[in-house]
Formats: structure tokens, sequence, C-alpha cells
């Protein structure tokens, strides 16, 4: 038994060990040294050549900026939201619960043509706003939020609430810190989700200057000359630093990925 | 834990303190971001589908003569039939493989059960473009797969990325990579809310370990099945990424990876047939709907509410 999983944990393992030693192959020696699953010679040279030819670290830089604008502007709203749908009543609350749901099952292919027509017009086309905004109201970003804050003791509140503390002393000072795990795992999972989205960055941004990761890693994969070595270095750059987040927050990622189904989108 | 909360109240305006009014402030930015980004472009992408554009300006109405142009093209029925093909196959897959691992890892008959788990699950991590770069490589003619099947075990070569049959089964190899470890996850948490008595009493009656895996392991997981099976449907309705990049943003050969998905994305960014990529987009819908709906109808809103 023991056996079988470690024959399994090698056969899944094995593609990104794959991506790791091919992108140390020194040059040209990608398919050629093929049958080499321990290499015999490695060199750092594609790493070199994915920076000095290509604007990988470009890229990386936009990853990062847009990712981190991403999780906030979508934790805040997440957060804000999830707050009021949990804990005040309010006319047409249920509709706006239901409309927010059934929205979880538009496919994002039925809104590429709208969306993109609309950040044209909106002057939103090759911007970071562009890239961010319309995907950072996420249906179960909000719904994530508003079941954590359900838990959240009323009480507490109405104490605040007679000891005259304001509605939004009483969010800034006691909701938030309570809320602390729920935003935690759900910065993380933003950060993941946009880190490796490539639909609607691809649309968004037409100059490679502007590419986050996943579309220049698309870009160095379709060249006329199939740049297997470039495109392997870079794609082992861009997993490495998800790879780390998940070693150091695995139980929040498990459970958070294992409670909002396929991800956050 | 009162005096960090006297603060001079009348920062913000006694308006924004009233009790009807709060409650709408917290929603604001949600509901302004959702309304305009979530809302407003499904509405304009139905009103679309019934438009002909020239460019992306000037638009005028045709009616259904978009849908109607959907429903003839080959390359549509083809693309259905490809994204169901693929859908079913990834289903047959990704549902007892996951299951029996599952099930074997929480046995407690595996050392290090959660090394395993964590190792399996690390390509779900991975970003669909990363995991269709490796996998071009490791398909290619030249690449470690066929290498593999020649050398060790003596098969014939395989043309993974340019025979038209092997475009679907290219694709559930790597949902399969991607996916099991998640579908693990999940069978998991089903198999957590199995009360013990029940394995214990079975035990007692001197049940075997595979009588009891059928009798009382597979129905009590038949919800948690259930939803990873609606959770696969609508995912694998949507496939993108795998065939965008294996296929060099093409259809591979013959169209044998083509999928809604790509095909949409083809038709408005390829063609820049807006019209008809909306009127696709609808169809897609209407497809993920009817399975959300079974969703819903049987585990209430989103499946993990309790």
């Amino acid at each position: 038994m023991f056996a079988i999983f470690v024959c399994l944990a090698i056969i899944f393992i094995f593609p990104l060990y794959w991506m790791v030693i091919s992108s140390l192959r020194p040059e040209g020696r990608i398919f050629v040294d093929a049958m080499e699953i321990i290499p015999s010679a490695l060199s750092l040279d594609t790493y070199r050549r994915l920076f000095e030819e290509e604007p990988y670290l470009t890229w990386f830089i936009n990853s990062i900026t847009q990712t981190g604008g991403y999780a906030l502007m979508g934790v805040f709203l997440c957060t804000t939201g999830g707050y009021a749908l949990a804990k005040f009543r309010f006319r047409y609350r249920n509709l706006l619960f239901i409309l927010i749901l059934v929205s979880q099952m538009i496919p994002f292919h039925l809104l590429i043509v709208s969306l993109f027509l609309m950040i044209i017009q909106m002057g939103m086309a090759e911007t970071y706003q562009g890239a961010i905004v319309p995907l950072a109201a996420s249906p179960i970003g909000i719904f994530f939020m508003r079941q954590y804050m359900l838990a959240i003791d009323d009480e507490m509140l109405n104490a605040a609430r007679v000891d005259g503390a304001s509605e939004y002393q009483i969010f800034w000072h006691i909701v938030l810190p309570n809320a602390r795990p729920a935003i935690a795992t759900l910065l993380i999972l933003f950060c993941i989700d946009y880190w490796n989205n490539l639909l609607w960055p691809l649309i968004v941004f037409r100059n490679p200057e502007n590419f986050p990761l996943a579309v220049g890693i698309k870009r160095l994969i379709d060249q006329y000359r199939q740049q297997y070595d470039l495109t392997m270095a870079g794609s082992t750059l861009a997993t490495v630093p998800v790879i780390i987040l998940f070693f150091f927050l695995r139980r929040q990622i498990m459970e958070g990925l294992a409670t909002t189904g396929t991800g956050v989108k | 834990m009162l005096n960090s909360l006297r603060m001079p109240r009348r920062l913000i305006p006694g308006f924004f303190h009233h009790k009807k009014v709060v409650p709408f402030v917290f929603l604001a930015p949600f509901l302004t971001v959702f309304l305009i980004f979530k809302v407003y472009p499904v509405i304009l992408a139905i009103i679309m589908s019934f438009q002909n554009f020239q460019g992306v300006k000037s638009q005028d109405w045709v009616g259904l003569s978009n849908y109607e142009n959907v429903f003839e093209l080959v390359r549509f029925s083809q693309a259905l039939t490809n994204t169901t093909v693929y859908t079913i196959g990834t289903l047959l897959v990704l549902i007892p493989l996951p299951l029996v691992l599952a099930v074997l890892l929480d046995s407690g008959r595996v050392v290090a059960s959660t090394v395993f788990r964590v190792l399996i699950f690390l390509p779900a991590l991975t970003s669909l473009v990363v995991a269709g770069t490796v996998f071009r490589l490791i398909l290619a003619k030249d690449g470690f797969l066929n290498l593999f099947l020649e050398g060790t075990l003596g098969l014939d070569r395989l043309r993974w990325l340019e025979v038209s049959e092997l475009a679907l089964p290219s694709l559930i190899l790597i949902a399969t990579w991607r996916w099991t470890g998640m579908n693990i996850l999940y069978f998991n948490s089903g198999l957590v809310n199995i009360p013990q008595e029940l394995y214990e009493s079975a035990a007692i009656d001197g049940a075997s370990p595979w009588k009891m895996f059928l009798s009382i392991t597979l129905p009590m997981l038949r919800p948690t099945t259930f939803f990873v099976v609606v959770l696969s449907i609508i995912g694998g309705y949507q496939v993108f990424v795998e065939p965008f990049i294996l296929y060099a943003g093409g259809a591979g050969p013959g169209d044998g990876g083509l999928t809604l998905a790509l095909l949409i994305y083809r038709t408005a960014f390829t063609s820049f047939n807006f019209g008809t990529a909306a009127a696709m987009g609808v169809i897609l819908a209407l497809i993920i709907f009817v399975f959300s709906l079974i969703q819903f109808r049987f585990f209430g809103v989103l499946g993990r509410e309790d």
C-alpha cells in the first residue's frame, strides 16, 4: 500500500520536477537529454537569458503589483459587503443575496465580449484598473466572508453600541479583529487566483510591458521558435512563490479551497 | 476594551450614522463594482447576442440570426461534442480515483498519509498556464512521455499533440494531474463526517473492509460525490486554458482540442465576431445554469452551507 502511494506521489510530482530540470539543462539540450531523468549537466544560463532577452522581470513585478491590488480590493469589498449581509437587516437583502449567488454560476466566457467593450469605452484597456476592478466583486468571496461573520457574537456588538460606539468604530475595532483569520484566508486565495489567472489579463493587455506572468509565459511558448527552455524557466519562477506560500500556510489554503469550491473565482 | 472606542464620532457626518443608512455604506463598495462589472455585462452580453457588430462601434439588431449562425456552424457542434466528451472523460477518472485514494488515505493504513495528500495536491496550486506548458513539453513528439513509452515499455511513440483523436485524452490527462488532489480534499471532508460508530458496529458484526466500503462509505459519501460531480461538470464545460496553451492558441489538429470556451474566445478575439461570440456565451451559460440548478435543488445554496 505504501509503495503504491510512493509511486503515485512520484507520478504527480514528476511534471513539476520535469519543469525545473528542463529549465536547468544547458542550451539546446531539452529534448536531446530528455532520457536523462537525473541530468548530468546543469546550467543557470537559461535563467540569465530569461532576464536579459525577455522582459521577465517586468512581468514578475507586474504580477506582484496586480495581484496585490486585486487581493486588497477584493478583500475590502468582500469584508465590508459580507459584514452588511451577515449582520444587518435591510430591504431586498435576501433578493440581493440570491442575486450574488446566482451570479456565481455565470461563466466568465459569457462576459468577455461585453466587458471588453466596456473597458475600452471607459478608457481602462491596457491599465491595471482594467485588469483588477472587473474581477474584484467576487460572489464566492462575499459568501465566504458572510458565513464567517454570521458567527460573530451579536451581544458583543450590541454592548459596544450601548457604550456609544459608532457603527464604523464597531467595524474597525471589533469586527475586523474578529474576522482576521477569514480575511487572511481570503487574501491568500485571491492572491493565488490572480497570480494564476490568464484569460482576463490576456484580453486587457496588448502591450508586453504590462503583462502579468501568466500572459508573459503564454507569449514565451508561442514565439516563432518554441523556446521550451525559457518557458520552463519562466514557469518555474512563476510557480515557486505559490509553493513557498503553500508550505507556510498549508492548512489555511487547503481548508479555504475546500470550503470555497473551485477556488474563489 | 472600550477605551479604544472613544474616538470623536462626528468625524463622519450624522447622515452616515442613521440606522437605515449604515448597512448600505458597508454594502456600497461591493454593490457598485458588482452591479457595474457583473450584472450589467451579463445584460449587455445578452443584448449583444442579438446584434451584429462592424468593429467595436456600429451595431444593428439582427434578431436571432447570431443564434442561427451558431447552430449552423460545424465548429460549434464539434466544440460542443468535444467539451461534452471531455467533461464525461474527466468524470470517469476524477470521481472514482480520488474517492478511492481519499478512502485509503483516511483508513489509517497508509503511513505519512498527510505527506501523500500534500504531494498529490501540489499540482492544484500551479497555474493552468504552467500545467499547459509543462504538458506541452512532456507530450511533445520527442518529449518525455514518448521516450518513456518507447524506451522503458517498448511501445510505439504517439503523436499526442498532432493527432486529432489524442487531443481529448491529453486534456483529460492534464485534468487528472491537476484536480486529483483537490477532489481528494473534497472527499476527505465528506469522510470526516461519517460517524465512526457505524464502522465500529459493522466491525462487531464481522463485516469485511470491502463490505464496509460498499455498505457504509459509499452511501454516506453520496452527497459529497454528487457535489463533486456537479462541480466537475460546471468546470469541465468551461475548460479553456489547457487547450489554449497546448495548441498555441489554436484548436489542435482537426479541431480535436476545440472546446466551447476556446471557440468563444477565438470568435471574439480572432474573428472579431462579437455578436456570434456573445450568442455562444449565452448558450454556454444556459448549459452551466441547468447543472447549477440541479446543484441548488439538491444542496441548498452552495453545497456546503449548514
